[in-house]
């Protein structure tokens, strides 16, 4: 009753201060608004779902969804832009915390299976998503007049956009799960694994793309050095960086909440002045610091929590009021179509791939939900094409928006799912009592 | 606002001060010793004079010297700034206390701020209508609000003091804030709106409004939150959701913060303890932000330099007078030369003037921050000196 007399409280303060201030100068200041009534807003969003057994990440983002520009109007589009001011640091801190939960002398074990699986569930849905894309060429939006070799080209860019998981929402329903157990850590193995194999596809389908539509030769040097700096130096990056922060754990441990989103600010800033993959440089930052640094248990896990929420709250939320419904409605019926399949090709991956690297059938039945979700990555893959192929990348670009928003609402609420069937919600919780 | 080291993951020493030698709050040298143990340099724990760390820092990371922090990254950081400035209104509004002791404390603060406000105010108003300085802004507008700067002071430092007199002191520093940031309140909607009094009065009016309601959402929130993570979201939310009502209203967060504290420590349950214990965590950090931004904004403006004098002239005389009659009203309270005390403004005159300047982008906007900021640095190199020595006991 309390939470309902807030949220009624907060929608009139909201509305009323809109109403009052309107203007051009007022948007312009709207971002601490913004970031204030989603914070709030979202978080009770969150809560609600959690009553309803279904994650949090999928409340944050409905109430984005529902406040946004699209819907309600409650978070106008400056506002919604405001909102995305977290959105680098999100992403680093979340791709930071799923370094930490690697740890590689509990993980050796089990990699070679994991590797294995990955590559059959990446073969799997490529392959068969490329086949469908050749087939159903004629009622795609894209390039139809395209054939042969260029339309080859343009379907390997496309069906790259239609492959590539979301590491961010994955890791983030992993997280507020607080799961551990066997089928969090293949599915975050995987995702992880993908994402790399997704980049390094995407530059080589991007260089295929440009010869054939007869922009560049092929087995272009540059493209490749490219490559290898993008993800070498990242590592490298994310390796000194977490090696700083495993010391300052040792010698220092405190303030550690503060120091945790310093370090990711950093991190975020210097990727994007390098040009290096920040989530990258941020697992690797996270794995060095789990896999060195001293054990530093529940002040750890204490100071992740506390910096993670609210801007996991604020990310996803940002993320729900910048889902473009206007996408969705005009090519609702192929995206729905597009991905039927997607779907249905990464459970048969995911089927065979367990098969193939001799997991269990409950890991075999329920992995693939930890797939679906889609969001930053492919936006971003999605921009790159677009400025690259003006010609018709906005057309994959508009597929790509229309697949992440049903995506990104499905994929959380299959995999929060999937974790509590397997019974590793709160398995975090559990494991750190165990210790203690 | 100085409060005590705590265990916890804020305050107390860290592995890196405790190998340093303590500083001592004795000698002017060694008050600003303090500023340069690691954790008050890195904005991490309370230090003597701020200022003189940070907001030089600023001009060094600013578009003005290195570039390091330009135009485009301290627009994004405003919103940060609201938040400073909401927070430290919260701080203030959480400090006040209604016993009738601490009424005659208030009262004889808010006579010796509401004096000085008034003596800088007068002599500015009087010699602006003679320069002429073409500040694009009423002449009135901008004394005032160079009144409302000059009347910060904070008798605080890093270290805990000891004696009665300076404990007193720091309460009044503490509580002479209160009725200036109410003027602030009207100053600020008057600085973006137009000096229209109703309109204004109505604002500041608002202002408070908006304090009260993020207060109760928020209490309503972190009294049923499930957890520690989730409580410390509530707060963050409720503070952040204050100073954006404000800042989109464009009025003043200092003053909506202080309602928000107040409405916090009349409200039933904790609420005051859940607040300043979430939020201590990161005052220091947005305190560091704040200077470091008004330093980066700061740009040479000559009516600033004409603004100056009468800053620190008429500052330091409003001081010393207020303080001399404050201490007669709360006599036996306060020390006799309660006036030395206060000439350390602290951040709180810096912070409004930085409002100011974010609100009114004129000439006005730059010579107040100029003013502001200068007057701040210099009369806290000067209350160095100025004040009594620590008496331990």
């Amino acid at each position: 009753m309390r939470r309902l007399l807030a949220l009624l409280l907060l929608l009139v303060l909201t509305a009323t201060v809109r109403g009052v201030a309107s203007g051009e100068a007022a948007e312009t200041r709207s971002t601490g608004l913004a970031l204030g009534f989603a914070l709030l807003a979202a978080a009770l969003a969150g809560s609600l779902f959690e009553h309803l057994r279904l994650p949090r990440v999928s409340g944050y983002l409905v109430f984005g969804l529902m406040c946004g520009p699209y819907v309600a109007d409650i978070i106008s589009r400056p506002m919604a832009r405001g909102l995305q001011i977290v959105n680098g640091l999100a992403v680093t801190l979340i791709a930071l915390i799923a370094g930490l939960e690697m740890n590689l002398a509990h993980l050796r074990p089990r990699l070679g299976g994991m590797l294995r699986m990955g590559s059959v569930v990446l073969a799997v849905v490529y392959a068969g998503v490329f086949a469908a894309i050749m087939v159903a060429w004629p009622w795609l939006p894209i390039a139809p007049e395209a054939s042969g070799m260029e339309r080859a080209a343009i379907a390997s860019v496309v069906t790259t956009l239609i492959v590539s998981f979301s590491p961010t929402v994955t890791i983030a329903v992993i997280a507020e799960s607080r799961a551990r157990g066997p089928l969090s850590e293949l599915v975050l193995a995987i995702v992880v694994l993908g994402d790399l194999a997704i980049i390094l596809a995407f530059a080589l389908t991007m260089q295929f793309a440009r010869w054939a539509t007869g922009g560049a030769a092929p087995g272009d040097v540059g493209l490749l050095a490219g490559l290898s700096w993008e993800i070498l130096a990242s590592i490298a990056l994310g390796a000194i960086l977490g090696a700083s922060f495993a010391l300052y754990l040792r010698h220092v441990g405190r303030e550690l909440t503060l120091v945790l989103l310093v370090l990711c600010a950093v991190l975020t800033a210097l990727a994007a002045r390098l040009h290096l993959d920040a989530v990258l440089a941020a697992l690797a930052a996270g794995l060095v610091t789990e896999n060195l640094g001293p054990r530093s248990g529940n002040l750890l896990k204490d100071a992740v929590e506390r910096g993670a929420l609210p801007v996991l709250i604020l990310f996803f939320a940002g993320a729900g009021a910048s889902l473009n419904l206007e996408v969705l409605a005009e090519i609702g019926v192929a995206a729905v179509a597009v991905s039927a399949v997607r779907l249905a090709l990464i459970r048969l991956g995911a089927r065979w791939g367990s098969r193939a690297a001799g997991l269990g059938p409950l890991l075999a039945q329920l992995s693939w939900t930890g797939l679906v979700s889609q969001g930053g990555v492919t936006l971003g893959l999605a921009v790159l094409v677009t400025s690259g192929f003006p010609e018709w990348g906005a057309e994959a670009q508009t597929l790509a928006v229309a697949l992440i928003s049903l995506h990104v609402l499905v994929g959380p609420i299959l995999f929060r799912a999937a974790l509590a069937r397997a019974g590793e919600v709160g398995g975090l919780d559990a494991a750190g009592e165990g210790r203690a | 606002m100085a409060h005590g080291p705590e265990p916890g993951e804020m305050g107390g020493p860290d592995p890196i001060d405790s190998a340093l030698e303590a500083g001592g709050g004795a000698t002017a040298a060694g008050r600003l010793h303090v500023l340069f143990r690691s954790r008050a340099a890195l904005g991490l724990a309370p230090a003597a004079a701020p200022a003189l760390l940070f907001v030089p820092l600023g001009v060094v990371l600013g578009p003005a010297a290195l570039g390091l922090l330009s135009d485009e990254a301290l627009t994004h950081l405003d919103t940060v700034v609201s938040l400073a400035l909401a927070a430290l209104g919260v701080f203030i509004g959480l400090g006040l206390d209604v016993r009738p002791a601490e009424r005659r404390l208030l009262a004889a603060a808010s006579m010796e701020s509401l004096l000085t406000v008034a003596l800088v105010a007068s002599t500015t108003a009087f010699l602006l209508a003679r320069w002429d300085l073409r500040l694009e802004a009423p002449s009135a507008v901008v004394a005032l609000a160079l009144g409302i700067v000059a009347s910060a002071s904070s008798a605080g430092a890093a270290e805990e003091w000891h004696d009665l007199p300076h404990q007193s002191a720091t309460r009044i520093a503490d509580l002479d804030d209160v009725a200036p940031i109410l003027i602030g309140g009207f100053v600020i909607a008057a600085a973006a709106h137009g000096p229209s009094a109703p309109s204004a009065g109505l604002l500041t009016v608002a202002t408070i409004a908006i304090g009260v309601a993020g207060a109760l959402a928020g209490w309503l929130l972190f009294e049923t939150a499930t957890g520690e993570a989730e409580r410390a979201v509530f707060v963050a939310g409720a503070v952040l959701l204050v100073a954006g009502c404000a800042a989109y209203m464009g009025v003043s967060p200092l003053l909506a913060g202080l309602a928000a504290g107040v409405c916090w420590r009349l409200l039933p349950g904790p609420a005051d303890r859940v607040v300043r214990e979430n939020l201590r965590k990161f005052q220091h950090p947005l305190v560091v932000v704040l200077l470091v931004v008004a330093g980066a904004t700061l740009s040479r403006s000559v009516p600033g330099v004409w603004l100056l004098a009468p800053f620190l002239t008429f500052r330091l005389a409003g001081k010393l007078i207020g303080g001399w009659f404050a201490s007669r009203l709360a006599a036996g309270v306060t020390p006799s030369h309660l006036g030395s005390y206060l000439i350390a403004p602290g951040v709180l005159g810096i912070a409004f003037a930085l409002n100011f300047r974010q609100v009114s982008a004129s000439r006005a906007g730059d010579a107040l921050l100029f003013a502001g900021a200068v007057g701040s640095l210099l009369s806290e190199v000067l209350a160095l000196f100025a004040v009594p020595p620590k008496r331990q006991s």
